[in-house]
This record gives C-alpha cells, structure tokens and sequence, in this order.
C-alpha cells in the first residue's frame, strides 16, 4: 500500500526560540553557540547563513565570518519546552508519530486522504503549530521517510511541498547527492570524485557497484536515490546509550584533572541511569588528542548503575588509552546496551550504609538538581575552572555542560542508535 | 578377558558415570568408558580429569582379567535398542578388538589401551580426613543448596557447595552473592574442623547417584581432592581452591520485622505476577501493611502490570521491599514446609526466609535473599 509520511521540522529552531523571547532578535543575524573559540555553532539564522556560516563550524570561524552577528548562549530548557509543546499539538491531531530530534518530527497519516487530502491536513496541522507556538515550521509530505525529508530541505524556509509517488523520481533526479540524509562529507567526496554529484545520476550506478564501493550502506544510499525507504514511522523507540563528552578551553594532559571531569560526568550519567531505572552492560571512553586522532575504548562489565563499579572502570580504561603523551582535545563517556532494570545488589559487596547513601543523594538531587551532591574531585574542578574564568559570570564548566548539551541533542539522531 | 553381563544393568550403570564425560574433551581417551576386570568383578571409569566417576559390577561368568577403553558414546548407543538380554563381551587385549553378541547378533567396536587412561587422584595419606555421613542427609544437603550456587568464571569459589564439618555439626552453604543458602545438620559431626568446596558438576553428579544409596557414604579427603565411595559407586574430585567468603558475617542477625506466610499461596502469586514484571530485571515489589502483603510487578516497555494481595501475619513497621522474582520462586520451591517466614529490616538489606515449622530437629535451613535497589 502507497504511504503517506509527513516530515516536519522547525526552522532554525533555536534561533527561533530565541526571537520569541526577544524580539529584537528578528531580522538580525544570530548565531547559537558558546562563548568560547572552542564551541561550535549550534544553530544560526538565515541571515547568518548569508554570511557562510553553518551549524557544527566553530564559532571562532563563525565569529570571524559574520562579525556583526548576535551570539546568544542558548537555554536548553525552554527549547525543550517548546520543542513538547509543539509534539503536543502534533500527538494530538497525528494518528502515528515519531519525534526524530528536538525539532524534526515524522508522521504517518497514510489513508488519510479518503478523508481530508493529506496536503490539505498537514497545511492545517503546520498552521495550528504556527498560530499556536509562534515557531516557523516546513514540512515536506511524501511516500517514506527519506523522500519527505528531502522535501522539506526544498520547502524551507517556512513552507510546505507534496511529492506524490509517481513524481518521486522526478523530483529527487536534479538534487544534489548532499540532499541524501546519509551521505557525509566522506560519501560525498568519494562520490563526486567518481563524478556522480547528482541524484539522478546517482540512481543509474548499478546497485551492486554501490555495494562494493560502500559496502551495505552503499545499497541503502542507492534505494534511498530511487526514492526507497521502507522504515516505519516508530512511535517510540527505546535509547540504546547515554554519555557524555567535553571539548576543552585549552588543550590538557593533565591526568588528575582529566579523571576528576570522567569521574564527576560518570557521576552524572549514573544518577540519570538511576532515575530512569536503567543499567548499562557496557562502558566506553573515548579521548581525542590535539591532532585530532580519536580513540575509543571499551568493555564490558556485569549489569549496573552503580558509581563505585563504573568509575574505577572509567579510570582504568583512561589509563589504558591514554597512551601518548600527547595534549587532549576532548574526553568522553558512555553508557551503552542499556537494559530497563534496577540494581540487584550484591551480598558481599553491597553494604546497606552505602545503598542508602546512594538513595538519599538521589533523592537530593532529584529535589535540587543533578549537580546538588556531587564527589569532591568534581568540586575542586570546578572551583579551578571558576578561577580561570572570571570575567564570566557563569561558571565554565556549566556554560560548558550546556554547550555539550546543546551539541548532544542536535546529535542525537546520530548518537542514539534505534 | 571375558564376561556376560545383561544387558539394562550395565546401561544403567553406564549411564550414570556417562554423565561425567564432557562434551568438550581435551583428551580423545577421556571419551572412552574404562573398562576393568578383576576376580568377577567388572569396574567402568569416567573422567573429565576434574570428576571422575567409578561404577562396578558383580558378575558371575567372567573368564581372566585386563582392562581396556571402549568408546562411550557407540557403547551406550547400541545398549539403548536392547531389550534384557546376556551379552557375551569378548575382549583381545592385544587387537583391542571388543566382540559384543548377543543371542542373535554379534558387534565389534575396537577398544584402546586402557593403560593411556588418565590415573584416578589418591587422596594424600598425610592429610586424609574421613568420614562416615548418610547418603539421605549428603542428598539433602547438595539438593537443597545446589541451585543458589554461581557460575561465575572470575570468582570459582562461589562456583560450588562449601562443605563445612565440625564436631558440632555439618554445614552446606552456597551463594551467588545474591542468594544464599546455608543447611546445617547437626545430626553429622566430624572429630575435627575441615571444610572444602565441592565443584557444581561433581556434586550435580552426587545428587544423581546418591538417591539409589542406602548405605553411609564413605568420605575422604585432603586439600586438593575427595572421594565419595558408595555400595557400588565411587567418585573422585577435584575441589575449588582457594577460600569461601565469610558467609557468616553477612547474614543479617537483627531482623525486628517478621512476615509468616503460606509458601504454596505467596509461590503461586509470585508466579503469576512475575509474568508482567520486567523481563530483564525480573523486579517484583512486596508491600507490607498491617497483615497484608501487595505482590506486584510492571513493565513500562509493554505497559503492562500485575498486582495480587495476600494475607500473612507481619509482626513490623509497613514496609516496601524490591527482589528478583526468579531468585525468590526458586528459594520457595526449595523449601518445603506449608508456611515460610521472611525476616527483614529494611528494603536495602537482605531478607531471610526459613521454614515456618521445622520437620527435623537435627535440620537448620536458611535463606538469604539480597534485595534490588528501588527507590522509596
């Protein structure tokens, strides 16, 4: 049967937030990011794009593109709050829907039509969103999931297209390869290299010279050329991993000072592991050094959520990856094949003083937040960093978590595996 | 050598030491029963170099003596398809050529030379202990303890029953760090303290052979092996090295709050109500209020949740205590009497359960159950 699956995403949608809150905001170029030259730019308007700038570019190299740009630190807080007001309005009205980030939504209203027409429906959905959240928002209406996110690439910025089935080729053959969801920088060059760099031509590779090019994925980008995407629309889907990672100010090889940060994020993601009855089978950790080279370690560990078995874990597989003696750039953690659960505690190593322990700094910090008890190393850090920056009013280390946050949730598509 | 042998009896016999052979053999030998003929009387070997299991028979027609290894598994295939019949075993210790016949059919297997067989471990004379203990109570104590030990490669110690002996009593105890189980019997006492780890599979194996023995078992060991000589069987083992964690320390003494329940009722519950728990952490919640217990269970993932109420009698402050549902229906179904009591005293320390009534006054039973963390 012939689907129908809406795409909608929320122009620049921090920038758009922020423009709600203060006005003045509107017309002008502004560029969503952290203060530091470390930062990247996590979202930016369209005047600010006129400039080159793009989201992930650094914002020292933002900065320098579009001087007169309005740099706002962002507040993840109330994007989340817009972003569930507009998921509200679309659970609503929407038979079936999937939230793919915090502001791109996919919707299934296949047989719909025999009632409404499903372009006229999903023009009466976008208005409602518009007159209700004030938020620009595109959507691109088409047979699967990949040719309606195409379609609202084209429909941006504030608007709407339709690609019925039988135009489906017609309309993907003249765009860029770039247009495709999975093909990166990479894919790209490859590609172009070989000169395919539209669709169209894209689409008379064979489909197994694909496949010995880019092995499997090679075979999912040419169905996804031919305007062939069989994923449904998932409702729900459950996240496969959490973490945590951070870009430095200024490189580091300090190792106390680097294990008190793994130990003060393994803290943190603990405690979300907790509050979400979650426990985790596998610990990485990922460093990338000031050249660049990225290396990832992990291991696997018997089910838990507890601080004393993940972070002398953590400290171990630094020590083992931290081999050259070289400065670090980033360091990183995360939780992975994480199971629905709470801890079955231990007769010989689970004292009842220490469970109790963790009880009450979790009930502390569900009550004042997640920084409200943390271990004393994590303190010391950030006594250090407050010295370093006192110009700032914020402490660095928060303008640096909420800069991570930011990074993590416009990753998420990525870093959450379904 | 010869003998004649019927034939379901030494299928029986087979099969009970086949169970010792592993699937994966270092030793191509070791997948060979031993077959040894002395005065009569036909002894069969298994091993897996860690257990080794001896069995013999009393046989009236046997002609000379030697001994041989036949290959287990085409022996114990071919007997399976006899009805009772005699079988006539023809042996060439030269050829190592077997000749089986029976009254219609003759099969012919080639042996090996019984002599590369793996030596049975002697106990060592210097630090032999023995003892005398009935086959009933060893059954008991490896039955009742067998099922809460781990298998946990990095920790071998857990991987068996801990057999304490003192001139007070027996102790079995085995533990997975979240359940455990200690049966004592006061009714065997030794002259002095010893105490070893037998291995899972050689006490699996006991519990297998011991329920046909009537007899006292006869048990010697030293710090590296022991051997359980029975009326016609005999089984040598390796014991774990190293030592049992300090089992006594751990179980809880103070315990104010008291809940007396029907096993069979609150098991039954458990089993009902776990079906909708979680299938990976297998969390049932009980709740303790007045003479009430609220058993329940939910799984967000399926939006599904199941809650039963029973009566009990709860001496205690109300209370709400999390357990894997799996751990606590198998320490219920090895219990026995109609009613349990749980003991606790908070939801982050270990509940006790133990039967309500005793049906042995020279029995002791006692059950640990460490709890999972869940938020008050």
């Amino acid at each position: 049967m012939e689907r129908s699956i809406v795409h909608m995403d929320l122009d620049t949608f921090f920038v758009s937030v922020e423009r709600l809150q203060n006005s003045k905001l509107t017309g002008r170029p502004v560029i969503i990011g952290g203060a530091s030259d470390r930062g990247v730019v996590a979202s930016c308007s369209y005047e600010a794009r006129r400039f080159g700038v793009h989201s992930a570019m650094p914002m020292k190299m933002a900065r320098a593109l579009c001087s007169e740009a309005v740099i706002v630190r962002g507040d993840m807080d109330s994007y989340s709050r817009y972003s569930k007001l507009v998921t509200e309005i679309i659970a609503e009205k929407a038979p079936v829907y999937e939230k793919a980030s915090i502001d791109e939504h996919y919707l299934d209203i296949s047989g719909m039509d025999r009632f409404f027409g499903c372009m006229q429906w999903t023009g009466e959905l976008r208005e409602r969103i518009i007159r209700e959240t004030g938020l620009p928002i595109s959507f691109g209406l088409s047979v699967n999931k990949t040719v309606s996110k195409i379609a609202t690439g084209e429909a941006k910025p504030n608007g709407g297209i339709e690609v019925p089935h039988p135009t489906v080729p017609g309309f993907l053959s003249p765009l860029s390869i770039r247009k495709i969801p999975m093909i990166g920088n990479k894919t790209y060059h490859l590609l172009r290299s070989m000169g395919i760099s539209s669709i169209g031509t894209l689409r008379m590779i064979p489909a197994e010279m694909m496949e010995g090019l880019l092995g499997k994925n090679g075979t999912v980008i040419w169905k996804k050329a031919n305007g062939i995407d069989p994923t449904p629309v998932m409702q729900y889907s459950e996240r496969k991993s959490i973490g945590a990672e951070r870009t430095f100010d200024r490189d580091t090889m300090d190792v106390n000072g680097l294990k008190d940060l793994l130990v003060s994020m393994v803290e943190k993601l603990t405690f979300q592991l907790r509050k979400e009855e979650k426990l985790t089978s596998c610990i990485t950790v990922k460093i990338r050094y000031s050249n660049f080279d990225t290396h990832t370690l992990q291991q696997r560990i018997g089910y838990t959520s507890f601080d004393h078995v993940l972070i002398p874990a953590a400290k171990e597989l630094f020590d083992r990856i931290y081999q050259r003696r070289m400065l670090i750039r980033l360091i990183g953690v995360r939780f992975s094949g994480l199971i629905r659960g709470v801890q079955q505690l231990n007769l010989f190593e689970d004292t009842s003083e220490m469970v109790r322990l963790y009880l009450t700094m979790d009930t502390l910090r569900k009550r004042f937040g997640s920084g409200a008890v943390r271990r004393a190393s994590g303190i010391q850090l950030r006594e250090l960093e407050e010295k370093a920056s006192h110009e700032d009013k914020e402490s660095e280390e928060d303008a640096a978590a909420r800069r991570q946050q930011v990074d993590n949730l416009k990753n998420r598509r990525w870093g959450y595996w379904r | 050598m010869k003998f004649v042998v019927s034939s379901m009896e030494l299928l029986s016999h087979l099969q009970a030491v086949s169970r010792v052979i592993s699937n994966k053999n270092t030793l191509p030998i070791l997948d060979n029963f031993l077959f040894s003929l002395e005065d009569g009387v036909l002894e069969i070997t298994a091993s897996d170099l860690e257990s080794t299991l001896i069995t013999t028979l009393d046989l009236e027609n046997t002609d000379g003596s030697g001994e041989i290894a036949i290959p287990a598994r085409i022996l114990t295939d071919t007997l399976k398809e006899f009805s009772e019949l005699p079988l006539t075993f023809e042996i060439d210790t030269n050829s190592m050529m077997v000749v089986i016949q029976s009254e219609s059919g003759k099969f012919t297997i080639m042996g090996q030379n019984g002599s590369e067989f793996p030596q049975v471990p002697q106990i060592k004379d210097d630090q032999r202990q023995e003892l005398e203990i009935d086959g009933e109570v060893l059954l008991s104590g490896i039955a009742k303890t067998i099922f809460a030990t781990a298998d946990d490669e990095l920790r071998p110690v857990m991987n068996g029953v801990f057999i304490e002996l003192s001139s007070d009593d027996t102790t079995f105890v085995a533990s997975d760090a979240h359940k455990l189980v200690r049966y004592k019997r006061t009714d065997v006492t030794s002259e002095s303290e010893a105490a070893f780890i037998l291995p899972k599979k050689p006490a699996s194996l006991l519990k297998n052979i011991l329920p046909k023995e009537e007899n006292m078992v006869k048990l010697e060991f030293d710090d590296r092996n022991a051997a359980f000589t029975l009326t016609h069987y005999k089984m040598v083992c390796r014991l774990v090295e190293g030592n049992y964690p300090s089992y006594n320390s751990v179980i809880p003494t103070d315990n104010p709050f008291k809940m007396t329940i029907d096993r069979v009722e609150f098991y039954n519950a458990l089993r009902r109500v776990s079906v909708f728990s979680n299938q990976a952490s297998n969390l049932v919640k009980l709740a303790l209020t007045g003479n009430q217990l609220t058993v329940s269970a939910q799984d967000i993932d399926f939006s599904i949740s199941g809650t039963e109420r029973l009566n009990c009698q709860y001496e205690g402050d109300d209370m709400e205590i999390g357990f894997k549902s799996t751990f606590l229906i198998e320490i219920l179904a090895n219990l026995t009497t109609s009613d349990v009591v749980v003991e606790m005293s908070d939801p982050t320390r270990a509940g006790i359960l133990l039967p309500a009534t005793s049906e042995d006054e020279n029995e002791d039973i006692l059950m640990l159950l460490m709890p999972m963390m869940i938020n008050a």
